[in-house]
C-alpha cells in the first residue's frame, strides 16, 4: 500500500497547477504548457469542449421556444444571472443557477458567474483595449489605493504578445491615451459614426470616436488557422459559442492549443478549497480540491500555482488558505486581502434621434461598437471628482413596419420595411475608486454546498461615482447637441455594481509588500511560487474592459515565473 | 411549466399529438405538444437542460374550446392571403405558451377572459366567433383595439403583440418572406436605403 500511495501522489504532482479555466486561466495554461511545464488545469464546472458543446450554436430564431425570452419562473428563481443582458434561452446553461452558488450580499451585488471549461470567455462582450500610462499612474497621481508596480512600457510587448494569438480586430488610431496594438483589420464604423467622429474632433482636440478593439477576427492569419479559427462571420450570437473560433474563447484557442503540446491535464468538476502551505519549505506544494460529482476531497501538487479562479473566486480561496503560518488566508500578512475592491460604473446612457444621412443605412452585423477613451482627467485634474470614464457609441438606421392595423393590411404593413432617422445610443464605462469600505470576506458560519465558507460582499458605489455619471450625462449632451442630434435622452440605471461583470482587486499588485498582496510579477510577495493574473491583481480598474490586460499579464507572468524555475529560484 | 430543453417532450411528441386527437387531453400534456409545435425539436445534451424546470405546472389553462378560439383570433389578426396565415402557422400554440410560461397569474387570468369576451361579443350578435363573417370578426376585434375598457385594450394589445412576434419570427416567414441571414458574414457602415 506504501507504494500505491507514493505512486498516487506522483501521479497527482506536476510542474504546475492553473487554478480556473476562463479567460486568464486558459492563457495562463497555454503559456506553461508551451514552455514544457506538465501543468494542470482546474476547473470548478463540467467540461465545454469547443462547437461540441456548443448546443445552441446553429439553431434559428424560430427553434426557441420562447425566441429566447426566458420563462417567469426562471427569472424569478434567478434574479441575479437574469439580471445579466447575456441570459437568454440560447445562453442560460453558462450561467451559474443563483441558489447552486449561494454568497452573501451585504450590499446588493450581482455577481455573475460562469463556471464550466472557459468560464465567462464564453459570454464576454469581446472589447479588448489597452491600458495607457496615464491609466497605470491613475492611483499614484490622484492619492488613492496604491502605486501600480509596473509601467505601460514593460506590458506592452506583452499586449503584442496575446493580440497575435487572440486576433484583435481594431484601426490604429494613434492615440496616447489608447494605445494602438497589433490588430486586423477594423471594423466600420457607419455614417452616423463617422460624422460624429468628425464634429466631435472638430469640436474638442482630445475627445476622439473610434471603432471598438475587439477579439474577432477579421482577417484571419496563420496563428488562426493553426488554432482552427476561422474569421468571424457576423452572427453576432457569440455567447452561444461560436462554431467558426471567431471571437477569442479559452474553449477555442488556448485550451485546445495547450492540450496539443501534451503537457496540459484539464479536470474539470473540481472545486478548489485552498492551496496547501508547507511550513517547513516556506511555499505552497498544491491544492485540496473537492471533485463536484463525488464531494471528495483530494490533494494535487505542484512547484508553482497560478490563481485565476475569476476576482471574488480568487479572493475566495485564498482567504480559505490557511495555516499556522497564514492564519488569516495564504500571504495575508497585511490583513488587507479582500479589500479595495472596485468595479466599473455602467450606470448611465444617453441616447438621441439623428435625421441626417436618410438616403444610407448598414448592411449586415457587427458585433462590435465605437468607442470613445477616457478624455477626463487625463492630463490633469479638471473636475470635482477624480478619474473619469470611457464609453460606448453606436448609430443605427430606425426601421420600422406598420402594425397599425389588423387582417390584410396589417399582414401587408408587416412585410414593408420603413425606414425612420437614425437613433445614437451610448454607455458610460467609469473607473470607480478601490476603497477599503469595499470589501469582500469569508462568512463564518455559513458554507456552500461544497464545504466552502460563503462571499460576504460589500461593494457599493460613492459620491464619486454619482458626480461621474452626472458629468457623462452632461458631456454626452454638449457633444450631441454640438452634432446636431435631437431628443437627447439621459437616463440613470443605477445598475447594481456586480452587474457591469467587471468586479477587480482584492489582492493587488504592489511595490510594497506592507500594503499589497502581490508583487509586480503577480507573485504573492510571501509566497512566491504563488501568483495571480485574473482581476483580483487589479490595483486600481481604469476605464477598459479588464480581459486583454488580464491576458497580458498572464503571459507575462508565467515567462517570469518558468524562468526562475529553471534558475532554480523557484 | 414545459420549457424546451425538456427532451421528453421531443421523444414524446408524436404520440401526444396523436392522443389530443383521440381524446380530450389532460392539459399538462397539451402544454408539452404545444413546446413542441412551437418549434422544440432540438435535442440537447443533459446537461444544457439544467434550467428546465422539474414539473410542469399543474394549472389548467386554455380548455381545448379557448385554444380552438385563439387559433381562429390570430388567424383573424394576420389571415392567410396567398401566404399562410398566422393559424396555419401555429402561432396561437406560440401566444399560449408565452403566456403561461412568461407572465405572471393576473396577466394569464386576464387574458383568458379576454378570449371569454370575443366569445361574449360573438354571442351577442347571436352567433359564435367561427361563425361570424370574416369582416365581423376583423371589426369585433378591432373595436376591442379602440374600447374604452382598459382590460379590453390591453388584452387586444398582448395579443397582438404576441401574434406578431410569433408570425414575425415563424419558420415559414423568416425562410420565404423576411429571407433571414443566419451568417452575414459581413458589415457595411453606410449603404444606400433601397428602393
Amino acid at each position: 500500500m506504501a507504494n500505491f500511495n507514493i505512486d498516487s501522489k506522483k501521479d497527482r504532482t506536476y510542474d504546475a497547477i492553473v487554478i480556473g479555466s476562463g479567460i486568464s486561466g486558459g492563457w495562463s495554461a497555454k503559456e506553461l504548457t508551451e514552455k514544457g511545464m506538465k501543468t494542470l488545469l482546474l476547473e470548478r464546472g463540467r467540461n465545454v469542449e469547443h462547437i461540441k458543446d456548443y448546443p445552441t450554436t446553429n439553431m434559428m430564431p424560430w427553434e426557441f421556444a420562447h425566441r429566447e425570452r426566458m420563462p417567469k419562473e426562471v427569472v424569478d428563481a434567478n434574479p441575479i444571472a437574469s439580471s445579466c443582458y447575456n441570459f437568454k434561452e440560447s445562453s442560460a446553461h453558462f450561467f451559474v443557477k443563483d441558489d447552486e452558488h449561494p454568497y452573501i450580499q451585504e450590499k446588493p451585488f450581482q455577481w455573475i458567474r460562469g463556471y464550466q471549461v472557459g468560464g465567462k470567455s464564453l459570454l464576454w462582450a469581446r472589447q479588448t483595449q489597452r491600458w495607457s500610462q496615464f491609466d497605470f499612474d491613475g492611483p499614484a497621481r490622484d492619492q488613492f489605493a496604491v502605486e501600480w508596480p509596473i509601467s505601460y512600457k514593460e506590458l506592452a510587448p506583452w499586449y503584442t504578445h496575446v493580440e497575435r494569438f487572440a486576433g484583435i480586430t481594431g484601426n490604429k488610431d494613434g492615440l496616447d491615451t489608447l494605445p494602438d496594438g497589433d490588430f486586423l483589420k477594423p471594423h466600420d464604423l457607419n455614417c452616423v459614426e463617422k460624422y460624429f467622429k468628425q464634429q466631435v474632433a472638430r469640436q474638442y482636440k482630445d475627445r476622439h470616436i473610434i471603432i471598438g478593439r475587439a477579439a474577432h477576427i477579421t482577417d484571419a492569419k496563420q496563428i488562426h488557422f493553426d488554432q482552427g479559427r476561422a474569421a468571424c462571420q457576423h452572427r453576432t450570437m457569440c455567447e452561444r459559442g461560436c462554431p467558426f473560433g471567431g471571437y477569442f474563447s479559452s474553449n477555442a484557442s488556448t485550451i485546445p492549443w495547450a492540450l496539443k503540446t501534451g503537457n496540459l491535464t484539464l479536470r474539470p468538476d473540481s472545486v478548489v478549497h485552498s492551496l496547501i502551505y508547507d511550513e517547513k519549505l516556506g511555499k505552497a506544494v498544491g491544492v485540496r480540491v473537492v471533485d463536484s460529482l463525488t464531494k471528495e476531497m483530494m490533494e494535487f501538487y505542484a512547484r508553482i500555482i497560478f490563481v485565476n479562479a475569476s476576482a471574488l473566486n480568487t479572493n475566495l480561496i485564498l482567504l480559505n488558505s490557511i495555516s499556522t503560518r497564514f492564519p488569516n488566508g495564504l500571504g495575508n500578512d497585511n490583513g488587507l486581502m479582500g479589500k479595495y475592491v472596485a468595479f466599473h460604473n455602467y450606470r448611465a446612457t444617453v441616447s438621441a434621434d439623428y435625421d441626417g444621412f436618410l438616403d444610407s443605412t448598414t448592411d449586415g452585423r457587427r458585433p462590435n461598437s465605437g468607442y470613445i477613451p477616457r478624455f477626463r482627467n487625463v492630463y490633469k485634474q479638471e473636475t470635482d471628482f477624480l478619474r473619469g470614464y470611457a464609453a460606448g457609441f453606436g448609430a443605427n438606421r430606425v426601421s420600422y413596419n406598420d402594425r397599425s392595423d389588423m387582417g390584410e393590411d396589417l399582414k401587408a404593413g408587416l412585410m414593408e420595411t420603413k425606414y425612420g432617422g437614425w437613433h445614437v445610443g451610448s454607455h458610460m464605462m467609469g473607473e470607480t475608486i478601490p476603497k477599503e469600505s469595499n470589501f469582500v470576506a469569508l462568512d463564518g458560519a455559513e458554507k456552500d454546498a461544497y464545504g466552502m465558507p460563503k462571499l460576504r460582499i460589500h461593494v457599493a458605489y460613492d459620491d464619486n461615482d454619482e458626480k461621474m455619471v452626472k458629468d457623462y450625462m452632461e458631456q454626452m449632451t454638449e457633444m450631441y447637441t454640438q452634432a446636431g442630434f435631437t431628443n437627447i435622452r439621459t437616463h440613470d440605471s443605477h445598475r447594481i455594481p456586480g452587474n457591469d461583470i467587471h468586479e477587480m482587486g482584492g489582492v493587488r499588485m504592489g511595490k510594497d509588500p506592507k500594503t499589497s498582496l502581490l508583487n509586480k510579477w503577480n507573485q504573492l510577495h510571501n509566497v512566491k511560487n504563488v501568483f495571480v493574473t485574473d482581476g483580483a491583481a487589479m490595483t486600481s480598474t481604469s476605464t477598459q474592459n479588464p480581459s486583454l490586460t488580464y491576458m497580458a499579464f498572464s503571459a507575462r507572468s508565467v515567462d517570469y515565473a518558468v524562468k526562475q524555475m529553471k534558475a532554480k529560484n523557484l | 411549466m414545459t420549457y424546451f430543453y425538456d427532451s421528453r417532450v421531443t421523444e414524446n411528441g408524436i404520440e401526444l399529438t396523436e392522443s389530443i386527437l383521440r381524446k380530450n387531453m389532460e392539459r399538462r400534456s397539451a402544454l408539452k405538444n404545444i413546446a413542441l409545435a412551437a418549434g422544440a425539436m432540438i435535442s440537447l445534451p443533459t446537461w444544457a437542460q439544467s434550467w428546465k424546470q422539474s414539473e410542469l405546472q399543474a394549472t389548467n389553462y386554455l380548455s381545448v374550446e379557448a385554444s380552438q378560439l385563439l387559433k381562429e383570433v390570430v388567424e383573424v389578426i394576420i389571415p392567410k392571403t396567398d401566404t399562410p396565415g398566422a393559424g396555419e402557422l401555429g402561432v396561437a400554440d406560440f401566444v399560449q405558451l408565452m403566456i403561461v410560461d412568461c407572465y405572471d397569474q393576473p396577466t394569464q387570468d386576464r387574458f383568458k377572459m379576454g378570449l371569454e369576451r370575443i366569445q361574449a361579443l360573438a354571442k351577442a350578435q347571436g352567433t359564435s366567433f367561427s361563425k361570424l363573417p370574416q369582416p365581423e370578426k376583423l371589426q369585433l376585434l378591432k373595436g376591442l383595439e379602440k374600447s374604452e375598457n382598459s382590460e379590453e385594450k390591453s388584452f387586444l394589445n398582448l395579443l397582438k403583440n404576441l401574434t406578431i412576434q410569433g408570425y414575425m419570427s415563424s419558420e415559414y416567414v423568416m425562410t420565404n418572406l423576411t429571407h433571414y441571414e443566419m451568417v452575414p458574414a459581413r458589415y457595411h457602415g453606410c449603404v444606400p436605403v433601397k428602393g
